[in-house]
């Protein structure tokens, strides 16, 4: 199983440090919330740990490999990043045969994961009629379609219905408790303190504070309130 | 890991080029974008074609389709395959960004120069079908022309097999190009105005002003390859002028590649290269 590490991790753009000396790991079998507020540095970090964004000092790898050192990628790894990274002309079914064939996964896949999301009736649409909800579910499926030992997902429950968002909840309890790492970041405290076992949060581009959620937690308080109690604490 | 976990085949450890190339060409075959070219392509050779085989031996006109050169006029002048070729390379690279689709790319192929030759060779291969089909269409209208005004056909079959191959090899080289400037650039509106204001435009101008340059221009050299005279193509910079020696085949296939090869690493050392946010 695959061990998510980030150590040292500093990106600049130009005046602006966007995450500054950030270090962090992830253990499998466990859905890690990855939170903080706009502009905390979440998503750059995701898109150095994926090889997207080059940073400037530190390493983000997975079971100790950089993304772009991995043999088979798309079978390590599944991501979610945006939900708008779809050609709008392109039906749901051909981006993952697109995506089937740069991973070499067994075509049959294609249909499972339709049916696995619930697209399997959107899948000759194309993508540009398709609403955020299904847009984030078609990114799962390309995510989940070379069946990968981690999933790294950018605000995931954004444009989800709440059926959506109780099915994600289960989509990765089930994955962790197979073994798998996620990675998950989110702003939507309420619905990620019911998902994550271990939460990760940053905030202006530092670790602000990583542990289990229910360490993090105490009595009467909800991660909602730690949250700001941490972030507050952190801009002081 | 799934719910619907099955084994997922095991693939090789890096895909090979060609495997990076199929991937490309399923990305082209999927949208209408790349038929729509295709069609508007083929539409525009045969208006541009049509109207120029009825205006032959008219003032302003090419000449007589009794001869040679009106004949070669005809046949090899209407080139919208070419600039299309390249209109269709840009849209393959820099489509990646305008609809944020390099991500998942990347993700797949972290190798970025590999994927960048993959495109390359995509667009190759595309492209030459938009330079054939442009020849199909403007050696049919010619010969359509030719017979229906009683006159005999004065060129060879190997002479138009050879202008045949000279559309395929210079819409695929264009199309090469198109890939470059579309890496190069990123943005699609921007390259795709890019390529007809440079060819039709620029290159007009700038061999007009520096005649002995013209033959050295890209889209000028693509047309050479295609056996069009300079002076007979159906509009754009080649429109006119006949006092200049095209360049040879030979030449003008190394001055594109040439250039090709020089904006290929130029983007992969910058562009390619830069964070994708």
């Amino acid at each position: 199983m695959a061990t998510i590490s980030i150590h040292g991790l500093v990106k600049r753009y130009g005046p602006v440090t966007a995450v500054d000396d950030l270090s962090f790991e992830v253990n499998p079998g466990s859905v890690t919330g990855f939170l903080g507020p706009n502009g905390a540095g979440k998503t750059t970090t995701l898109r150095m740990l994926l090889g997207l964004v080059t940073p400037d000092t530190g390493t983000a790898t997975i079971n100790g490999r950089r993304y772009r050192e991995l043999p088979e990628p798309l079978h390590k790894v599944g991501a979610v990043l945006e939900a708008s990274s779809f050609h709008p002309g392109r039906t749901a079914r051909a981006h993952l045969r697109i995506q089937a064939l740069a991973a070499d996964a067994d075509p049959s896949r294609i249909e499972d994961v339709l049916d696995l999301v619930g697209l399997s009736d959107a899948a000759g649409r194309r993508a540009g009629g398709f609403s955020l909800g299904m847009r984030q579910r078609l990114g799962l499926a390309i995510a989940l379609l070379a069946d990968p030992e981690v999933l790294i997902l950018d605000e995931p429950a954004n444009g989800l219905d709440p059926e959506g968002v109780r099915w994600l909840r289960g989509l990765l309890r089930g994955f962790a408790a197979e073994g798998g790492t996620v990675l998950v970041s989110s702003h939507m405290l309420a619905e990620v303190a019911q998902t994550i076992d271990s939460v990760v949060i940053i905030d202006h581009g530092r670790l602000v504070a990583q542990g289990a959620v229910a360490d993090l937690i105490g009595h009467g308080s909800g991660l909602e309130e730690v949250f700001f109690q941490l972030t507050q604490e952190a801009v002081r | 890991m799934t719910a619907v976990a099955v084994p997922a085949a095991a693939g090789t450890r890096h895909r090979s080029l060609g495997w990076l190339v199929r991937i490309e060409l399923l990305k082209l075959t999927s949208t209408r974008l790349s038929y729509g070219l295709l069609a508007a392509s083929v539409g525009l050779t045969v208006l541009w074609t049509t109207l120029e085989a009825s205006r032959a031996g008219k003032p302003g006109g090419p000449a007589l389709l009794t001869g040679y050169a009106g004949q070669t006029s005809i046949i090899t002048g209407g080139v919208w395959g070419l600039i299309l070729a390249a209109v269709l390379g840009a849209t393959i690279s820099s489509g990646e960004f305008r609809h944020h689709t390099a991500t998942f790319t990347y993700l797949a192929t972290p190798s970025r120069g590999r994927v960048l030759a993959a495109k390359a060779a995509a667009g190759a291969i595309a492209a030459a079908v938009f330079g054939l089909a442009g020849y199909a269409v403007t050696l049919t209208i010619g010969l359509i022309f030719v017979a229906a005004d009683g006159y005999h056909l004065a060129i060879g079959a190997g002479t138009l097999a050879d202008w045949g191959f000279g559309h395929l090899v210079g819409a695929a080289l264009l199309g090469v190009l198109g890939v470059v400037a579309g890496s190069l650039v990123r943005s699609q509106f921007a390259t795709v105005i890019g390529i007809f204001v440079w060819t039709i435009i620029i290159e007009s101008l700038i061999g007009g002003l520096f005649g002995s340059v013209r033959p050295y221009l890209p889209y000028t050299a693509a047309t050479a390859l295609a056996g069009t005279p300079l002076g007979s193509a159906s509009f754009g910079p080649g429109r006119g002028v006949s006092s200049i020696t095209p360049l040879p085949f030979a030449a003008a296939t190394g001055l594109l590649a040439a250039i090709a090869a020089a904006g290929a690493l130029i983007a992969a050392r910058t562009t390619v290269r830069r964070d994708v946010t």
